[in-house]
């Protein structure tokens, strides 16, 4: 015979009515999908926003005033943007107290067909001397220093825009594409990198908009034991030209309006969650109204109120267990699928990592399965308490 | 083992209406013994047989089994005696629609001793089941068996965990006579030789004046015995 236990008679009663187990196991598989979904896109956008502001390795960005979400999106969502402002402001950020080391970019969007040919990308013009944002990625990919009318690509710009190996007119310039830089996460990946050796001739060929003496952006390291957050509120107090962003704002507006969408999100996958209980607890008092004789019989032949519950909550278990594994599967397709769907999904570093999605898929199987006992609870507690006699004759108090 | 019943009365109230459906019963049963009770509809028959299988708490009165009240147990312990030392058979089906036949033999025996000693019950549900006639319908569902095929099921059921008192609600209500004197001798044999005391609820006064001794209730009360 096969094995026969609490197990073998709960998924014999799960197979017995199907069509209602179906219902059930469809209904905790949408909220869970929901949920799945949800925490997924959340987590996706804000691990993308912490994780890039966190390998920009600068405690703090100095950008002309105003420009502060221009810059979030260029660093962050890998959008093309100009601003600019005067290139003194670096000299100015050097002498303030607090300020370790800087470097600066000078940024620069292509128009396929104007003045270049490849598509609207950002060029980033850096200075080799003093950076400490590419120049690691730099030596790990072609182990040496840019030389003039040399480039290299971003990892996405590699994969999208298909640079790599050929030559590439930027600016009325051609430049030598040497490589691919590996993926740094953060938006940077689909820009082009050029010395800034590169901007006079670009200047003098006039086709961009960028003026002589003019930077966009500057990374700030700040000494040890100086709190970035003071040390930026000096920098924009002494330089009114200058907005300064510490590497714990970037992508605050994100966040916050992130945060707004994730209480929305939050309140509806509560409500959905009751009328799931309710949905669990009206399907469980049914089938428990409905197996009353047979609990009673149980009970007579010697089943303690243990056995009763165990059976009934094995029965609950699988069929959660059933709708968060559909829920959970179900969702991270989604989320994958409509992943690029998403404008701010499309453009921010990163993803999930196996983590992410492990405690995202833990989430919807604790949300389904609990949502599945919470709604069986009462229903079990009832029954296993009645008399054997008064269960068997439907005496029900 | 020796059941004591002093002065046990069973009350239901419908509204504020009070229905004894048992009054006042006291009764002795002594091991081995073979007793029936007769009566008519509504007398209190079942729910007598049910008070002292322990599946209904009297209102008051005691239940005592070898000299302990099985009221007064908790509740496991009270799972445990309806458990080890009754098996019931029911009036009505009572088996789990979803269980072979084996399966619902055996289930005592998960109650019992959980899944550990379900291999090695085997051999002895089939044996009980072929015993009842059966044997032929291991693996089929209630679904798949006749009204009386189900009782010998039942009946089977109720030997598997080797009970010391079998109570018995019309056990032989579905079956036809020759089934229902096979059943009779099943019973006479385990009673004589297994020393299981049977307790026998029935309508057929023929097989009550078989057994050792007649019970009669009317409204509640015992008003006659017979037999030693």
């Amino acid at each position: 015979m096969k094995k026969f236990n609490l197990v073998t008679l709960a998924t014999k009663n799960i197979r017995r009515k199907k069509f209602r187990t179906g219902i059930l196991v469809f209904s905790i598989s949408l909220i869970v999908s929901v949920l799945v979904f949800g925490l997924s896109f959340i987590i996706n956008v804000s691990s993308g926003i912490e994780r890039a502001s966190a390998r920009l390795g600068a405690d703090l960005i100095v950008v002309p005033v105003g420009a502060r979400s221009y810059a979030e999106e260029v660093l962050l969502e890998s959008k093309s943007k100009s601003f600019y402002m005067n290139k003194n402001i670096i000299n100015r950020v050097k002498k303030i107290e607090g300020v370790d080391v800087i470097t600066f970019h000078t940024y620069l969007t292509t128009i396929q067909g104007v003045c270049c040919d490849v598509p609207e990308a950002t060029v980033v013009a850096f200075n080799q001397e003093s950076d400490f944002i590419i120049m690691p990625w730099l030596e790990k990919a072609i182990g040496r220093k840019l030389e003039k009318n040399e480039a290299i690509v971003g990892h996405e710009s590699f994969l999208n825009i298909g640079l790599g190996l050929m030559d590439a007119m930027l600016f009325g310039t051609r430049f030598k594409i040497m490589g691919a830089l590996d993926k740094t996460g953060t938006g940077l990946d689909n820009a082009i990198f050029t010395s800034d050796e590169n901007v006079e001739e670009i200047l003098q060929k006039g086709r961009s908009q960028l003026k002589p003496d003019e930077i966009s952006i500057i990374f700030v390291k700040v000494k040890e034991g100086y709190d970035p957050y003071i040390v930026g509120r000096i920098i924009e107090g002494d330089i009114i030209e200058a907005d300064v962003v510490t590497r714990s704002d970037i992508g605050k507006d994100i966040t916050g309006a992130l945060g707004d969408i994730n209480m929305i999100f939050s309140i509806t996958v509560f409500m959905a969650s009751i009328l799931s209980v309710l949905l669990a607890w009206a399907i469980f008092s049914a089938t428990v109204n409905e197996r009353l004789r047979e609990v009673g019989v149980m009970l007579a032949l010697g089943a303690k109120e243990s056995h009763v519950a165990k059976l009934f909550f094995i029965e609950v278990f699988f069929i959660g267990l059933m709708g968060s594994v559909c829920g959970v599967v179900f969702g991270t397709a989604l989320s994958l699928l409509l992943a690029k769907s998403f404008t701010i999904l499309k453009n921010l570093p990163g993803g999930l990592n196996a983590v992410d999605r492990a405690v995202i898929g833990a989430a919807g199987f604790v949300i389904g399965t609990g949502i599945c006992i919470l709604g069986a609870f009462s229903p079990v507690q009832r029954i296993k308490k009645l008399e054997p006699l008064a269960v068997i004759k439907g005496e029900l108090a | 083992m020796h059941i004591v019943l002093s002065d046990v009365t069973k009350s239901y109230f419908i509204g504020k209406d009070r229905f004894d459906a048992v009054r006042n019963v006291s009764l002795e049963i002594d091991s081995r013994e073979f007793i029936s009770i007769v009566g008519h509809s509504g007398s209190g028959k079942t729910t007598l047989l049910s008070i002292i299988g322990g599946i209904a708490r009297p209102t008051s009165g005691t239940v005592l089994y070898e000299g302990k009240d099985i009221y007064s147990l908790d509740k496991d312990r009270l799972s445990e005696y309806r458990c080890e030392k009754t098996g019931f058979i029911f009036q009505f089906a009572s088996l789990l629609p979803n269980l072979t036949s084996e399966e619902n033999v055996l289930l005592p025996v998960l109650f019992k001793t959980g899944n550990r000693a379900i291999a090695a019950a085997e051999k002895k549900a089939a044996e009980l089941l072929h015993m009842a006639g059966v044997g032929d319908k291991l693996n089929a569902y209630p679904s798949q068996l006749s009204g009386g095929q189900q009782r010998r099921v039942a009946i089977a059921r109720a030997f598997i965990n080797d009970p010391e008192v079998v109570l018995a609600d019309e056990p032989t209500g579905d079956l036809d006579e020759a089934t229902e004197a096979e059943i009779m001798r099943f019973f006479k044999r385990m009673n004589e030789e297994a020393g299981t005391t049977f307790i026998m609820v029935t309508h057929n006064s023929g097989l009550a004046r078989d057994t050792g001794r007649q019970l009669k209730m009317d409204n509640g009360s015992i008003s006659v015995v017979q037999g030693i």
